[in-house]
């Protein structure tokens, strides 16, 4: 009895040892396989392949797969597994650990700077992949450039390479608005927009604690962001453009006074649609669903309206953001998946995203396409994309500005010590140039 | 005096070893050899063997690196024949690291084995010339299960913590010296030892110490945190136990469940509800702003905004996650308070009365006392875990509270963060892990300080015997 009891506890000693020794050795040798089982024999290249999507799309990849196999099949022995991640958080799993993410993965277009420079994203427009391209899919670097929308193809672009293929050209924020309510003029100004909202009881919302969105303000009155070659943010609002900055933070400071305003969290927007307090509201597209129920038929969208610096009216300007899919650069099909890349973005899949989830496209003809052209959302997407900006930015812009976003949001400074002002933006502006780290 | 020992032994060892013990320095089986226990030679010598290849045949690759922690940096070129990249055989900065801290982990145990192996072969030695029986291969198999049992059942388990523990730490130590983040992202690019700079700007001061400056902000509130968490839950959580074993209260079962059920919901739930309920424009604020509490605040110039900033400014959010933190963590110190209460000896109690002392000084002088050598050690692990309370700072101001500190938004910190919070930020969002590591450093050893402490001065095992 005695024994067995011993035995009991040495073999649960045994297997907890060798269970977690499996877990270890499970992780450290995965890439081992560097080998090239080359093609130009006659066997068919085994080729596996993981593809991250955003969790709504996976129907749609799903089909787009299938017909990426059904159009290669008999070149090559294609697998290829399916994964849920969001666009927006794709640069945070990828970077975590880069040799264990997708092969093929898709990203909004403020993430590519981070992932460039930690070497995550193939480079396409080479050479040797235009070989590549050409063999198979019939094009190259350059029609993908020409085929898409110029800002989609800038925003893919970093340091004059292209480093992703576009997929959709519609991750910007303009005005929706309830027509029952609002008048085509309430909406042209914040000023009159703010005064029809509160003569309603209602109120207009945005977020203004991210660089995100209050970066409209200043790309409106003419200010600028960029990036550095060694990666630190270039920003000039606590300088003058058209208007010195502080008189574009007394511009904001004077609409968050205002108590029709209502400064939403990021993220918190659609909550704030749904609670139906709201008559207009600066989102996108992803709340078109949101807003269409909630302001029923005097569901509309338009541009951003202006707003009051100095005296003036300045129209807001917007970020103008993308969705791209890239390869990642250690996939040991590089190839492959620079192939399947190009397939879930090319005209028919665009069309595809399009008429299954109303995603706008990138794609110059699918963009120009009637059906496009007719629904209200992507309607003022467009009329906003004029005065849309492609912010290109580095890691150190998004917690300083948010601050910035959040001071002004809860009137933390006086709208008239313009002192103050400058300080404030003094030091949000040393935040973000800050260097990389 | 274990250690000091162990090398004492050794060099007697040494000292006064026949050949087969000084053979031993350099064949570890020699010395069970020369008495005969062949088959514990030959496994001695395979396990040397095994070390020998192991250092000539991996560890160089790794080990002749860490200084530098590698210099070739990865560079691939595409083959557009075989449609793969071609890599170089670039280092990998991290791996390095982490490698050699096993090879330097293993290196350590096997010096301690090999001393202890010329140890043993001199206690052979000695056995023989007293001619005391020396066991055979079969005996001392049967001794590992039964003499020896514990030395057997700790074997994997020790050899667990070391690589799964041990190691893991000591790596996190290490990337405290490097300059890991961002810009040195493995395996892309390469890192290398900064050595004190990343602690040398924790504790920096001045106008531009964004990091120095967000550390100290942090710690402050991290300690008062922990201070009034800890504080609020212990005495709420006697008090309510006090109340609900309270002969006069009515259906105590029914409110200690009810009490409890705030334990049975996750906190990721509760925490979360309570979130949005108190949220710049959630339902608390609506109330307010019904009752016309919200403009009578405005007026009397305590807000700056239309809405009660419950969870989103400093002060406010402040006082509010530790008064949400009394709800969600009063209830388990209710139980425990429970337990201990019901188990102060009611003699002591009746005897007090009897004397003519009143309720309160029963409480004051029997209860409270008790109480507190009783829980004591609790106390102070409550106060460390709060240091650490990721769950309730987290849920409570992820994505709702945005600093409106701009030199600690430069530092990716805010004014609610713990610096366990801080932490999760640097790593999670902006891949800062130099600093991260340094921080994670500074926790270790501020829990290490407040533990050992407590411990040392909190003696409740000797102290209960007055009670009883």
């Amino acid at each position: 009895m005695r024994n067995a009891k011993k035995l009991l506890a040495l073999a649960l000693a045994g297997t907890m040892a060798v269970s977690a020794v499996g877990c270890g050795s499970g992780s450290s040798d995965k890439k081992s396989s560097n080998g090239s089982n080359g093609s130009g024999s006659g066997e068919k290249q085994k080729v596996a392949l993981t593809l991250w999507g955003a969790e709504e799309d996976q129907a749609v990849l799903q089909k787009m797969v299938d017909s990426f196999i059904a159009q290669y099949g008999d070149m090559a022995d294609i697998t290829i597994t399916l994964g849920a991640e969001s666009e927006s958080t794709a640069k945070d799993t990828v970077l975590a650990d880069v040799e264990a993410a997708a092969d093929v993965f898709a990203f909004a277009s403020d993430q590519i700077n981070d992932l460039v420079a930690a070497g995550a994203l193939q480079k396409i427009d080479t050479e040797d992949m235009d070989q590549t391209l050409n063999a198979y899919a019939k094009k190259t670097s350059e029609n993908i450039k020409a085929d898409n929308a110029e800002g989609a193809v800038s925003a893919a672009t970093v340091d004059g390479s292209l480093y992703a293929f576009p997929m959709s050209a519609d991750n910007g924020y303009f005005l929706y608005y309830d027509s029952s309510i609002l008048s085509e003029d309430d909406v042209a100004s914040m000023d009159a927009l703010l005064a029809a909202a509160e003569a309603n009881g209602k109120k207009v919302a945005m977020t203004l604690a991210s660089g995100w969105y209050n970066a409209s303000f200043f790309y409106g009155a003419g200010f600028t962001t960029g990036l550095n070659a060694d990666g630190t943010t270039a920003i000039d609002w606590n300088k003058s453009a058209d208007y010195t900055g502080v008189e574009v933070c007394q511009g904001i400071l004077d609409i968050t006074a205002n108590p029709a305003f209502l400064p939403a969290g990021d993220g918190d927007i659609s909550n704030q649609i749904a609670s139906g307090q709201l008559c207009a509201v600066v989102s996108g597209t992803w709340d078109a669903t949101a807003a269409s129920s909630a302001f029923g038929d005097g569901y509309a969208a338009t541009k951003l309206p202006t707003y009051t610096v100095a005296g003036d009216q300045v129209q807001m300007g917007s970020v103008a953001g993308f969705k791209l899919v890239g390869v990642n650069a250690y996939s040991d099909n590089v190839g492959w998946a620079t192939l399947l890349a190009e397939w879930i973005t090319n005209e028919e899949n665009q069309k595809l995203r399009f008429q299954e989830r109303e995603i706008g496209p990138s794609n110059n003809a699918v963009a120009s396409s009637d059906e496009v052209q007719a629904n209200i959302a992507l309607a003022a997407l467009s009329a906003q994309s004029s005065y849309g900006v492609v912010q290109i930015v580095g890691g150190n812009f998004w917690d300083p500005t948010a601050t910035f976003g959040e001071i002004l949001a809860t009137q933390g400074v006086d709208r008239n010590d313009a002192d103050a002002i400058q300080a404030a933006l003094d030091e949000m502006v040393a935040g973000v140039t800050a260097s990389v780290e | 005096m274990a250690v000091v020992n162990f090398f004492k032994n050794f060099g007697k060892a040494v000292a006064k070893g026949d050949i087969w013990v000084k053979l031993s320095l350099l064949w570890t089986g020699s010395g069970y050899a020369g008495r005969k226990q062949y088959v514990r030679a030959l496994l001695s010598t395979i396990l040397e063997a095994m070390i020998l290849i192991f250092s000539i045949g991996f560890a160089p690759q790794y080990i002749s690196k860490f200084d530098n922690l590698g210099d070739v940096q990865k560079e691939a070129k595409y083959n557009p024949i075989t449609m793969k990249n071609e890599v170089n055989d670039y280092d990998n900065s991290f791996l390095i690291l982490l490698m050699s801290v096993i090879i330097l982990v293993v290196w350590f145990a096997s010096i301690l084995w090999w001393m202890n192996n010329v140890i043993r072969a001199y206690e052979l030695q000695k056995m023989k010339q007293n001619g005391k029986h020396i066991n055979s291969f079969m005996e001392d198999c049967k001794d590992m299960l039964n003499h020896s049992f514990h030395k057997t059942l700790l074997t994997l388990p020790i050899i667990g913590i070391i690589l799964f523990t041990v190691v893991p730490i000591l790596v996190m130590v290490f990337i405290a010296f490097t300059n890991y983040d961002q810009q040195h992202l493995s395996p892309t690019h390469l890192f290398t030892w900064v050595s004190l700079d990343n602690f040398k700007r924790l504790g920096s001061f001045g106008n531009n110490a964004y990091f120095g400056y967000t550390f100290r902000k942090i710690l402050l509130w991290t300690f008062i945190w922990s201070f009034f968490a800890t504080a609020t839950n212990y005495i709420g959580g006697i008090l309510m136990a006090l109340l609900i074993n309270n002969k006069k209260t009515r259906a105590p079962r029914l409110w200690r469940t009810l009490f409890i059920i705030t334990i049975a919901v996750p906190q990721f739930v509760s925490l979360l509800l309570v979130r949005n309920f108190f949220a710049n424009h959630g339902i608390a604020n609506a109330f307010f702003e019904g009752i016309g509490f919200t403009s009578w605040l405005k007026e009397a110039g305590f807000i700056t905004t239309n809405y009660i900033p419950f969870l989103s400014q400093p002060g406010w959010a402040h006082v509010m996650i530790i008064l949400i933190n009394i709800w969600v963590g009063v209830p388990y110190q209710m139980l425990i308070a429970t337990g201990v209460l019901m188990n102060i000896p009611t003699e002591l109690q009746e005897s007090a009365r009897i004397d003519g002392a009143t309720s309160r000084q029963v409480f004051w002088s029997i209860t409270m006392p008790y109480m507190f050598v009783v829980t004591g050690p609790q106390l102070v692990t409550d106060f460390v875990r709060n240091i650490n309370n990721f769950n309730v700072i987290f849920l409570l101001t992820e994505t709702v509270y945005k600093t409106t500190n701009q030199k600690m938004a430069n530092a990716k910190g805010a004014e609610t963060d713990l610096l366990v919070t801080w932490l999760f930020s640097l790593t999670q969002e902006n891949y800062n892990y130099k600093m991260a590591s340094a921080i994670g450093i500074v926790i270790f050893i501020i829990s290490a300080i407040f533990t050992l402490l407590a411990f040392t001065r909190v003696n409740s095992a000797e102290r209960e015997e007055m009670f009883s």
